[in-house]
């Protein structure tokens, strides 16, 4: 019982420690160490994208190998949401002090929840992957030390409907989407590709689905019934698996078209054959293991720090862009490392290229968003084929 | 632990000189928290004064009138959106709290009638029903919810020169030390006697003179509106609320805390809040194994603490009630 209480005094003096006690200097940097912070979802609903956060790690140790960056190693701290908005919050003001900066933030109901905090921590925060219009709206000034490289939905939308149409030879469209902001973003760039093309394209109607729905039947039902030539997917694999399958078994057959983040090969494992001749969007900051060289090289590195990455190579790979921006940023930043001179570094990133892979890259003071981009792929034999060059946006900030 | 020879005592709150001494010094820590810890405790510790007070709801419904409850984060979730769209109409903070809190009392009675006739785990199904609806009308209804992106809620502002984290800080920490009063006030009232008689045994309870109907309609609605409180500050504190976040697990953490901080038991209420934020927090670090830790700690509290850390904690003071003369 004595050991008890030696413990709860334990406790409410560690308790006591006045943070600044343990902080000198930039947080997350020493002579010969940086540290980099990230929430991710390890475990719970969402647990399939802890490969980013192994990307990520795993791309550290790389570097580490090769002596790091001006002589510091890069320490990785990874800590676990469950895909929790206030879990996530959580992390992040834990990892405050500790860290020069945060490599990536997942979900946009992660995000949204941390929006405010990373805005105003003063902590470099390199990709959110979320919704980037979430930052639109906000103070300029207050985006100052967040970095972003992912496509906007509506844009997305709007050149997937275009290529459809146009490079396709696509008739008709229906949207299969999430009854939200997500399906209705994708409603909207839909119709505005629509409309650019002037009659050459109709758009039959738009199927909601909810996240949860997992009979699909009735949905595939309406989708028939619409008679579009072409079906647009915005949805989780899961329900995008569903209804693939749930088409077929009325015969019908339509091309699919979908978002980004069904650009993972991973979808053959989920749909199985029927994915086979769908057409995946694949974020611009990218490139496809299997069929781009440089992603094939990535993967090499990524499995020899991380083996769990098997299967989940293009995660992997989605994930280390993160730490290859972040990477970029410490070089720049140079020996004198501070967060203000990881952020101006940071800053002064152009048209870089993590590894040869994706679009082009480009920050600036005012450029908060480095990349707005996509590109079209084709389901071929188990891997995703890109069958366009990269669609360049204007980023929306 | 001690002998109560008249009501006055029985009511008293604070038994002991030491008592008052121990908690006038937990609330002077608490009070002084924010000037010498760090942004991140202030953070915890705010979530826990929050979760706390859903919590003390839930042990009224669960522990002290032997009502099973799954249903919890349906009562979480009209308390959240109902405020969040009262104070995006600019509805003072005090009023908007209010108006969650009776909304969710509202459906807690309308979910309390089915536990006139039922019990157990036919009870604990009705109300997991309840919850899923709720959620799956959330989802549904984006003039409910907000959509995807979810509805974004104005955040309890800056007060006093603090900054708006330390204000909500204060603020919940005043929220949660009047729940925790009144509840202490509840349980020794007429209303908690026959809470707990419905508990031990309803017929007996009716045959002393409890109305049931009343009491069991009034217990799901005085926990429906502590938890309906607890997503109304939940929502103001995160200033972002979504359907997913009050999805059933959120109904199984808030069913843990109740039983891991000791049923029937007001302290075990802060307790087992303090248990569901801290635990996953402090075992972040491992990643994936998070809820295995989760899980393990609970049964491994179950296996050696039955009666959950507020049981620990009544051990603890009765071993130390006459130290070091033993």
């Amino acid at each position: 019982m004595r050991r008890g209480l030696f413990w709860i005094l334990l406790i409410i003096i560690g308790f006591s420690l006045p943070a600044t006690v343990l902080a000198a200097g930039t947080p997350g940097v020493t002579k010969d160490e940086v540290t980099i912070g990230m929430t991710c979802p390890m475990s719970g609903p969402a647990a399939l994208w802890s490969a980013m956060a192994l990307g990520n790690s795993a791309w550290a140790k790389h570097i580490n190998d090769q002596g790091g960056i001006h002589g510091r190693k890069i320490k990785f701290v990874v800590k676990d949401d469950g895909y929790n908005p206030s879990r996530a919050l959580a992390n992040l003001t834990e990892m405050k002090d500790d860290v020069l900066a945060y490599g990536c933030v997942i979900g946009s109901a992660t995000a949204n929840a941390s929006k405010d905090f990373l805005l105003t921590s003063k902590v470099p925060v390199v990709h959110v992957h979320a919704n980037p219009r979430i930052w639109l709206g906000t103070p300029a000034a207050q985006r100052r030390n967040i970095f972003i490289a992912y496509p906007d939905y509506i844009d997305e939308s709007e050149a997937v409907a275009k290529f459809a149409v146009t490079k396709m030879g696509i008739k008709t469209i229906a949207l299969f989407g999430q009854n939200d902001d997500w399906g209705k973003s994708a409603e909207i760039g839909i119709q505005k590709a629509i409309k650019a093309l002037g009659g050459k394209g109709k758009f039959a109607g738009f199927v909601t689905f909810e996240v949860t729905d997992r009979a699909v039947g009735g949905h595939a039902l309406k989708l028939k019934e619409l008679g579009a030539d072409a079906v647009v997917i915005y949805g989780a694999p899961t329900q995008a698996a569903l209804i693939i399958k749930e088409m077929a078994k009325i015969g019908y057959k339509p091309k699919i078209f979908t978002a980004n983040p069904l650009g993972d090969p991973l979808m053959y494992k989920i749909a199985g054959e029927l994915w086979e001749g769908a057409y995946p969007a694949v974020s611009g900051n990218v490139s496809l293991p299997g069929v781009d060289p440089q992603a094939d090289r990535v993967v090499d590195i990524l499995l020899k720090y991380e083996p769990a990455l098997k299967g989940r190579e293009f995660l992997g790979v989605t994930g280390a862009t993160t730490m290859m921006l972040i990477a970029e940023g410490l070089r720049k930043a140079g020996k004198n490392l501070t967060r203000e001179s990881f952020v101006k570094a940071m800053e002064g990133i152009k048209n870089f290229k993590c590894e040869g892979m994706g679009a082009p890259i480009t920050f600036s003071a005012k450029q908060k968003m480095g990349l707005n981009a996509i590109r079209i792929c084709e389901a071929k034999g188990g891997k995703h084929v890109p069958i366009s060059e990269f669609m360049i946006f204007n980023p929306l900030f | 632990m001690n002998l109560v020879e008249s009501y006055r005592d029985d009511l008293k709150l604070i038994e002991k000189p030491w008592t008052g001494c121990w908690i006038g010094m937990t609330l002077l820590v608490l009070v002084l928290l924010p000037w010498f810890s760090s942004a991140h405790w202030v953070y915890l510790g705010t979530l826990i004064f929050i979760v706390a007070v859903g919590i003390m709801g839930q042990n009224l419904l669960i522990g002290y009138t032997g009502q099973i409850s799954l249903g919890q984060a349906g009562f979480l979730a009209i308390g959240a959106f109902t405020f969040g769209h009262l104070a995006k109409l600019g509805i003072p903070v005090g009023l908007a709290l209010l108006a969650a809190g009776l909304m969710a009392a509202f459906f807690g009675v309308l979910v309390g009638f089915p536990s006139l006739r039922l019990k157990g785990p036919y009870l604990a199904i009705v109300t997991l029903g309840f919850g899923i609806a709720v959620y799956q009308t959330f989802t549904s209804f984006e003039v409910l919810s907000g959509g995807r992106m979810g509805l974004v809620v104005p955040k309890f502002p800056a007060l006093f020169g603090f900054s708006r984290e330390v204000s909500m800080y204060y603020f919940a920490l005043l929220l949660g030390l009047t729940f925790t009063l009144v509840t202490y006030n509840l349980v020794s009232s007429y209303l908690g006697r026959a809470f707990v008689a419905i508990r031990d045994n309803d017929i007996a309870a009716e045959v002393l003179g409890v109305n049931l109907t009343n009491y069991k309609l009034l217990s799901f609605a005085i926990s429906s509106f502590y938890t309906g409180i607890h997503g109304a500050m939940f929502g103001m504190f995160m200033g972002f609320i979504e359907p997913q976040m009050f999805n059933f697990s959120e109904s199984l953490i808030i069913f843990v805390a109740v039983v891991i901080g000791g049923l029937a038991s007001v302290e075990g209420a802060i307790f087992g809040a303090a248990f569901v934020i801290l635990i996953p927090q402090i075992f972040s670090g491992y990643r994936e194994f998070v809820p295995v830790i989760f899980g393990v700690t609970v049964v491994l509290i179950m296996i050696f603490e039955p009666l959950g850390l507020a049981g620990r904690w009544f051990k603890i003071r009765l071993y130390y009630r006459n130290w070091p003369f033993r």
